[in-house]
């Protein structure tokens, strides 16, 4: 990889990223302090209450899973879980906050401290300068512990539609439309200590995140949704020094390249304000994907002071050990104990158990297939898995749930190559078949004629034959021109279509030849 | 302490009361007036006594995850100053 | 047929109805009839809703008429405070805010009460939001007390307690967030009673502070209020601080008496400098009436109480700068013609929506809660609330009801106070540290003072309404007051 700007800003100046990640809670049937339903889009106004709409009298009460959900992420991501907790009300006014207070965590969070793992490969290591320091393998992999300051539980806001304008935006609209289905869905904040150095790591703690908020079940995390919202705050400091920099704070990120790109633009863009001699505002800057820069939202703003007040509404929360330890019995596999597990149990290679604990749908796939084919077939099923159905998820952009082939007809596949009936280039035909048709494997291996022959009899009895063709073969085999075995097998597969069992035949001639 | 007509306006806007010139000077002089009925507090030592944030002593009260009926539309857009399309219209925000 | 409302009782009403002495409908338009009578000079409401008492009415006629068995308050006429939602009604707080809200929901102690049989004849006239103690801070002008109509009627549940009073309702709930419910109780010679905190549902109350309101009854009887109590009481899944508490059958364990009873009289308290000294001779004479009955009777100090107030008016306000943001202009309530943008909107719509006292109270409160003195205000004020409640749980050791006059002083003028809020704000300095502990507490009327009402204040452990239920059933009785206003006796409706 060439050198390039980011690598050259990046050698003088040091990034210090921290990332605020919002989850909305889309798996809990109910928002966060009413009995409305959480459901993404529908007609405005219509999943509301008077206690989401903020209704004079409405009071909140919060959805027991909800907390449970947090819990679990805090225990999932190796956090403390609070033994004395409660909610806050944070005061400012916005149009699409009902209740102009956001309900939500101040000094007692329900989730601190924790942190995860997170392995930095491909051409992203390089943005690390000092990756050699932090332990990286000769070809620039690296794990680096990034820190989880807290995760609280808070509600989210309505949304608003701006009118008159171009595309929505509120530059040049003359009113907007407000829809508050969405106001009071739990939302869970995560807030990462500052301690991410590139834009690479950024994605892959983002990504990291979400895997395990996946497994846990407690949100789809679409970006591109908004149910999963990361902003990212950003200062540069000169190599070497501990004091940080006036930050700024990136939004509008809704997919994990943009994270990316938007990280690696901010980095520049400060570099070169401070290279030039120049300081860095404190503020809110926006993404924009299409012109692929920052820019400050610039809009009239006011002094922010949320006065923040224990929440009067509701009483404080106590998480005793039983409570906390009945949560964790509730934990599934988390993406690192099941990559372990793939390299401990099924042999798998280390890049093989990482890209399939990397994909909550690909390892449930994965073990389904080997469900099916049992466990000493695990690594051709992740093989397969791996190879020609990762290519086929590509070019049909489809995803492991959804694919044509499921994991069954996969295993049978597997199971198929394994006894022999067809050779494992064969099987490639056969897959790209069960793409094409949505047939079994064995219907598409009857229609093809493509059964292997391992019959011995059958297999005996044409080498017979062609050993009798071709005497002066034999003589020259048995002379010592044991190359031409190839010639022999060659021929019986000839006569046999391709469908002989290449062991058997193998097996066969040496019989023969070798007597 | 005394609030000065700076802070009055400071925390008018904060409170998004759009007051008039004398309603300032009026609310200067008033809540001066309440101050320093409520400064006699402040002279109270009470290092090491926990604040008391809720009168119920009672913890983790929640509701079941189980959904309930929503408003009708019309309901939940009754008292709607102006709307549009099932929505509440806000002037233009910002700017 | 009407009847005179001012004599009956809501336990006579109910079985009357059931005996078929009259019907529901009855006394329904008995309530209007005397509405419409004394409404001009009283001004005890805000919204008479005649047709939904006339429903209400005829469902329990209709009960009846089955031979059902009938519910508590079944036929039994009540007011709410005009801060309760109901639907079919509009809930103004009696503010230009709120001028033409239109409930969508049903407060949930307002559905227990319509639930239990009880005929809906209005919405009561309050201070703005709750702001006071007169029901002078009305935007739509001061509710008069039917003892004298020069005079408040207290607040600011003053329209509840000035119906009740004057018999145009038999029952009314007020909220109570530093005495509100039981400072008019006192003040229109009414039974006035703030429950502990989280026995009866906020839910459907506009709050004013969250962690001081409670609803409560307004009635002419303790019975009626034990009955009452027995109604709205109890958890509610929509209220977070709703506990779940059993509740004896008040109206049964009133009567078992006072003998033995520690009766604690709150010196320093009762030795204010701004008590009426008619007022306390009043008070200290109802409690010779209950040591006659065998209570035991002795003095304690609550020295943190006097710090109640300055407590009081950084946490209430506090949390009612934030509960009343909501106020908005956007979903509902007022919005300022011509708004240019939405900063605009919200600036002018709350001036001009909020009253007075509103802006006073939202100004206060976000001062308190701002930067650099949430510590010296808030968390002061939360500290102090700490030390009076250590108070109460000391003298509560030793007594089991303790004692103080509900109000300084009688009804004053209306007028007299409004321009000074800080002389208003002590009207409530025996009532305030009751809602900082979270206690129940009731007003009982205890005699007159130049014809005015005088109000004796029982304060009990948390959740122990029936001491004071007993203790002030017991006094009642011995007592044996006439506390209807003459205005009230001479209508011949």
């Amino acid at each position: 990889m060439s050198k390039d700007r980011l690598t050259t800003v990046l050698e003088s100046w040091e990034a210090v990223i921290g990332l605020e990640i919002h989850t909305e809670l889309t798996s809990l049937n109910t928002k966060m302090f009413c009995g409305c339903p959480v459901q993404f889009g529908g007609e405005s106004n219509t999943r509301v209450c008077p206690v989401c709409l903020g209704m004079p009298g409405a009071l909140p009460v919060p959805n027991e899973s909800a907390v449970e959900a947090t819990i679990l992420a805090g225990l999932a991501l190796d956090c403390r879980i609070s033994r004395w907790s409660q909610f806050h009300r944070k005061n400012y006014f916005y149009p699409d906050m009902p209740k102009d207070y956001q309900i939500s965590q101040y000094d007692l969070p329900f989730c601190v401290g924790g942190g995860v793992n997170v392995e930095i490969d491909g051409d992203g290591c390089a943005q690390r300068l000092d990756r050699a320091a932090v332990g990286a393998d000769p070809d620039g992999t690296y794990t680096t512990r990034i820190g989880i300051t807290r995760i609280h539980l808070e509600e989210d806001t309505g949304k608003m539609v701006h009118v008159g304008g171009s595309e929505g935006r509120i530059a040049g609209a003359t009113h907007s439309l407000v829809d508050f289905n969405r106001a009071g869905t739990a939302l869970m904040e995560l807030v990462s200590e500052p301690e991410i150095r590139t834009p690479e790591e950024a994605r892959r703690f983002a990504q990291k995140v979400r895997l395990v908020f996946l497994t846990l079940g407690v949100s789809d995390c679409n970006m591109e949704e908004g149910s999963m919202r990361v902003d990212a705050n950003v200062s540069l400091r000169r190599r070497g020094d501990i004091e940080f920099g006036v930050k700024a704070e990136v939004k509008n990120m809704n997919s994990f390249k943009a994270l990316h790109d938007a990280l690696a633009y901010e980095i520049l863009r400060q570099g070169d304000v401070l290279d030039a001699g120049g300081t860095i505002d404190q503020e809110t800057r926006h993404w924009d994907a299409g012109k692929k820069r920052t820019s400050s939202l610039r809009s009239k703003e006011y002094a922010h002071d949320y006065r923040y007040f224990p929440e009067p509404d509701m009483v404080p929360f106590t998480f005793d050990d039983e409570y906390i330890d009945r949560l964790r019995a509730r934990l599934p596999e988390l993406p690192d104990a099941r990559g372990s597990r793939y390299m401990a149990e099924y042999g798998l290679p280390k890049h093989d158990a990482a890209v399939l604990s990397g994909d909550l749908e690909l390892g449930d796939y994965f073990e389904q297939v080997v469900e099916g084919v049992g466990v000493p077939l695990a690594r051709a099923a992740a093989n397969l898995v791996l190879g020609d159905f990762s290519a086929y998820l590509n070019a049909a952009g489809s995803t492991p749930t959804d694919a044509d082939v499921g994991p069954r007809k996969l295993a049978r596949l597997i199971q198929l190559v394994d006894d022999g009936t067809i050779s494992g280039k064969q099987a490639k035909e056969v897959f790209a078949e069960m793409v094409a048709t949505g047939e079994k494997p064995r219907q598409i291996i009857d229609r093809l004629g493509m059964r292997q022959v391992s019959d011995s009899g059958a297999i005996e009895e044409v080498v017979d034959r062609v050993l009798a063709s071709n005497a002066a073969q034999v003589a020259e085999y048995r002379a010592g021109k044991h190359g031409l075995l190839g010639f022999f097998v060659g021929a019986v597969m000839r006569e046999m279509g391709g469908q002989a069992n290449p062991a058997v035949v193998n097996e066969i001639l040496h019989a023969r030849l070798d007597a | 302490m005394a609030i000065s007509e700076e802070q009055v306006r400071h925390v008018a806007t904060l409170a998004r009361l759009g007051l008039r010139d004398e309603q300032v000077a009026e609310l200067q002089v008033e809540l001066n007036d309440i101050l320093v009925q409520i400064d006699r507090i402040q002279a109270l030592d009470l290092t090491g006594v926990e604040p008391t944030t809720h009168a119920a002593a009672i913890t983790n009260v929640t509701r079941p995850d189980v959904v309930r009926p929503c408003l009708p539309r019309s309901e939940a857009l009754r008292n709607a100053p102006e709307q549009q399309d099932g929505a509440f219209l806000i002037p233009k925000f910002g700017g | 047929m009407t009847h005179d409302l001012s004599t009956l009782t809501a336990g006579r009403i109910r079985d009357g109805i059931a005996a078929g002495d009259f019907t529901a409908t009855d006394m329904a338009e008995s309530a209007l009839a005397r509405i419409a009578a004394l409404e001009g000079d009283v001004h005890a409401f805000n919204e008479v809703t005649a047709g939904l008492a006339l429903d209400a009415a005829a469902r329990v006629d209709d009960l009846a008429a089955a031979g059902e068995p009938l519910p508590p308050l079944a036929g039994v006429p009540v007011a709410f405070k005009d801060n309760m939602n109901l639907r079919g009604t509009n809930t103004s707080c009696s503010s230009l805010i709120l001028e033409s809200y239109s409930s969508v929901y049903d407060c949930t102690a307002v559905r227990r009460m319509l639930d239990a049989g009880a005929v809906p004849v209005g919405k009561c006239n309050m201070d703005e939001f709750a702001f006071g103690s007169s029901t002078e801070n009305s935007a739509f002008g001061p509710t008069h007390n039917p003892w004298d109509l020069d005079r408040v009627p207290g607040g600011s549940s003053g329209g509840s307690a000035a119906a009740v009073s004057a018999g145009m309702a038999v029952l009314a709930l007020g909220s109570d967030t530093g005495g509100s419910i039981r400072q008019p109780g006192a003040l229109t010679g009414t039974v006035a009673m703030k429950p502990t905190y989280g026995r009866v549902s906020r839910y459907g109350v506009v709050a004013f502070a969250s962690s001081l309101d409670q609803i409560g009854p307004f009635s002419k009887t303790v019975e009626e209020c034990a009955l009452t109590l027995n109604v709205i009481c109890g958890k509610d899944p929509m209220d977070a601080t709703s506990v779940d508490m059993p509740m004896q059958d008040l109206a049964a364990t009133m009567r078992d008496g006072v003998e033995g009873l520690r009766v604690g009289v709150v010196r320093d308290l009762m030795a204010l400098e701004g008590c009426d000294p008619r007022v306390r001779a009043c008070t200290m004479d109802a409690v010779e009436v209950l040591a006659g009955l065998g209570a035991e009777v002795g003095e304690v100090d609550l020295p943190s109480c006097m710090y109640g107030m300055p407590a009081y008016y950084i946490i209430g306000p506090a949390e009612a700068s934030s509960n009343l943001a909501r106020f908005d202009g956007i979903r509902y309530g007022h919005r300022a013609e011509g708004a240019e943008d939405v900063m605009d909107l919200y600036l002018r719509s709350r001036a001009e929506g909020f009253g007075p006292e509103s802006i006073r109270r939202i100004m206060l409160g976000t001062y308190a809660l701002s930067a650099g003195y949430y510590d010296a205000y808030y968390g002061q004020a939360q500290k102090v609330r700490t030390l009076i409640i250590r108070d109460f749980e000391k003298a509560f050791c030793d007594y089991d009801v303790l004692v103080t006059p509900t109000s300084p002083t009688v009804a004053f003028k209306i007028g007299e106070k409004s321009s000074d809020p800080v002389s208003m704000y002590l009207s409530d300095v025996y009532t305030i540290p009751v809602n900082l502990a979270g206690i129940p507490a009731v007003s009982v009327p205890c005699g007159l003072v130049d014809g005015l009402p005088v109000g004796l204040h029982l304060m009990g452990r948390h959740f122990d309404e029936a001491t004071l239920m007993r203790t002030a059933y017991s006094y009642e009785k011995a007592a044996a007051l006439d506390m209807r206003p003459p205005l009230a006796s001479a209508l011949g409706v």
